[in-house]
């Protein structure tokens, strides 16, 4: 590791990474057991217009290029769910089916994003502080700073705290919605409130993960946990702590490397978890199985 | 020719390209597997690249194309393995693969063509700059003219099996009956895709291919019924992407990618909102249209039932009653004589066709 990284600096990337990871990983659950992983995708994907319609437009108020997560964070939110309603608007009132209603999005909200990013880094004179912003493609973990690691810890413990005080009513609604209606709970607004926690998940992993890559730390952990249990408890517990896990690693994998970025790091460590959950977990996993049959 | 006309050039025969293989995709419900695609190919084409070290060899053509393949035979393993959900599979599938490419190519490539940036969003703006010579000719930009070849192979392809792709998409089972193998089929047209995405891959980069395989189609779908007036519809729109995100790019001097991306989803916004009868816009004058005929028969029905009594007993709201009565007045179906309406003959059968 180079003299350049300060133990403070290590420590504040680590910590942020460990959350991050921990807090997509347990929100991942619900998006997977909803079966909405690609809409994961695509919140993500469309967040980067968000992230540089923020920068900009506080670069116009305030003359100054300012990168910290407290201006970007409620760009990307604003845009994810804008992308979310949009899909839903479009779904609800026309023959296009979700998927590629979602694409649809992707090529508005990420193309969009794109253009106003390229055209950002050309602008004459320079937008001071515009250099880092396209480390949110691929994630760089390095660039956290302590005052993001709050962000990331307040928005995070709150979607995490949102999830444990609803849980048995996420519960139902992500494994019997029909029930949850019947049984009189506002599903409505509680899939709104699930889509949300959603997007908060995403929203603060993209400065580690990159819009390209999140979606892999969002679901990877989760479709990994749910290989070895079959509780929703014990799921969303596992699913975090191999998020963290994973996110930390990649993250320290990619502060020790010139110029490696994050998001590329961290997928690597979350597909092989998942590649080792589904051939070797007990009772579902490939290998017991074929020992099973052999028996 | 100038540059930039081969810039648009190039980006027209990719976006037609693009929308013929999307239209498949689309009415196959596998849109998003052109998002897997886009990203799935590149560690294939990195390695190549790694190995032969000659960016123009055809082998990382088929090599990329092989690791599109890998991707749409590991999602399908894992969906058959019944352990994950499809779109959580095909997630971490193209993620997975696609980040073990980035790796590959920040390790060993950093200076060379391949550049993190290049990935995402192409190199249109430079792709009419590489000219293909053979035998001492100039034939054009060989982007252009792997494009060319590619929408030849596309058109052909569909045009040669179109009844027998229309039948496997659409009703596989039936399609097996006629002895037909629907399976091989679309291993065979995905293989076609894959290597689409690979030609197109370098000068348009992952987010314009997801962009035209999936917004051109979307749109066309609102507009046409049909799988054959689907393709051609689909690839105007992708042309018409291509000309106006071209000319935005040309006024903020960007690259070319995220605005033609933008601009056709932007054009099937355009589509959704005042398509002639599946529009958000149509719709909602169909609704306004169709009220309006409900209650000027129901105006009909009272008066020759009940008089104007039970047209103010029933028919609400007041204004929406005076203006109802007013049209049926205008239109011959309904006269006032004495204070007194009454349903004229015409009316009367409008009314019995209706009730029939």
């Amino acid at each position: 590791m180079s003299e350049f990284w300060s133990d403070y600096t290590v420590r504040v990337v680590f910590a942020g990474s460990a959350m991050v990871g921990a807090v997509s990983g347990a929100l991942g659950c619900f998006a997977y057991l909803r079966r909405q992983s690609l809409v994961g995708d695509v919140v993500a994907h469309s967040s980067l217009l968000g992230i540089v319609l923020a920068f900009w437009s506080v670069y116009l108020v305030t003359g100054a290029g300012d990168k910290s997560l407290y201006v970007l964070i409620p760009g990307a939110v604003a845009a994810g769910l804008a992308s979310l309603l949009l899909t839903r608007l479009v779904t609800r009132n026309s023959r296009i089916k979700e998927d590629a209603g979602l694409g649809v999005m992707l090529a508005v909200f990420f193309g969009t994003g794109m253009m106003l990013l390229r055209w950002l880094q050309r602008a004459q004179p320079p937008v001071p502080g515009r250099s880092g912003l396209d480390d949110y493609l691929f994630g760089m973990a390095a660039a956290t700073t302590s005052k993001d690691l709050w962000m990331i810890g307040s928005l995070g413990a709150a979607a995490i705290l949102t999830m444990l005080v609803n849980w048995s009513r996420l519960k139902v609604l992500a494994f019997d919605p029909e029930y949850a209606a019947g049984i009189g709970l506002p599903v409505r607004w509680l899939e709104v409130l699930l889509l949300s926690l959603m997007v908060v998940g995403i929203v603060i992993g993209l400065q580690i993960a990159g819009v390209v890559l999140m979606i892999s730390l969002l679901v990877a952990p989760a479709a990994s946990a749910r290989q070895w249990t079959s509780r929703l408890g014990r799921m969303v517990t596992l699913a975090s702590v191999l998020g963290a896990a994973c996110a930390s690693g990649g993250a320290l994998i990619s502060a020790t490397s010139r110029n490696l970025p994050t998001g590329p790091a961290i997928v690597v460590l979350v597909t092989l978890t998942f590649v080792v959950s589904i051939l070797f977990a007990p009772n579902r996993g490939l290998l017991f199985r074929r020992r099973h049959l052999a028996d | 020719m100038p540059t930039e006309l081969w810039t648009l050039a190039i980006a027209t025969v990719t976006s037609v390209t693009c929308a013929l293989c999307g239209s498949l995709l689309l009415v196959a419900r596998k849109s998003m597997v052109s998002e897997g695609l886009s990203h799935a190919v590149l560690p294939g084409l990195v390695l190549a690249f790694v190995l032969v070290r000659d960016y123009n060899s055809p082998w990382l053509i088929l090599s990329a194309a092989a690791s599109g393949m890998v991707m749409v035979w590991l999602t399908q393993l894992v969906q058959r393995s019944g352990l994950v959900d499809d779109d959580a599979g095909l997630g971490i599938v193209f993620a997975g693969m696609f980040s073990v490419g980035i790796l590959l190519v920040t390790a060993n490539l950093r200076n060379t063509h391949f550049h993190a940036d290049c990935i995402v969003d192409g190199n249109l703006a430079l792709a009419p700059l590489d000219r293909l010579e053979i035998g001492g000719t100039d034939w054009g930009p060989r982007s252009w003219v792997v494009m060319c070849v590619m929408l030849f192979v596309v058109t052909t392809f569909v045009v040669v099996a179109f009844k027998e792709l229309r039948a496997g998409i659409f009703d596989p089972t039936l399609a097996r009956r006629f002895g037909l193998r629907p399976a091989l089929l679309q291993f065979v047209w995905l293989g076609i895709v894959s290597t689409t995405t690979v030609a197109a891959f370098n000068v348009a980069g992952s987010i314009l291919i997801v962009a035209l395989m999936i917004a051109p189609p979307a749109a066309a779908c609102l507009l046409t019924d049909r799988l054959d007036r689907l393709m051609v519809v689909a690839s105007l729109v992708a042309v018409a992407g291509s000309i106006g995100g071209f000319q935005v790019a040309v006024l903020i001097d960007v690259s070319p990618t995220g605005p033609i991306a933008s601009f056709a989803g932007l054009l099937f916004l355009l589509v959704f909102a005042f398509a002639p009868r599946r529009g958000l816009v149509a719709k909602w004058w169909e609704r306004v249209q169709h009220r309006a005929e409900i209650g000027e028969l129901l105006v009909l029905e009272m008066v020759s039932t009940g008089g104007r009594e039970a047209v103010d007993t029933i028919v609400a709201p007041p204004a929406e009653r005076v203006r109802t009565i007013a049209r049926l007045m205008a239109g011959g179906h309904l006269h006032e004589s004495n204070g007194e309406l009454q349903v004229t003959p015409a009316g009367e059968e409008r009314l019995a066709a209706a009730l029939r």
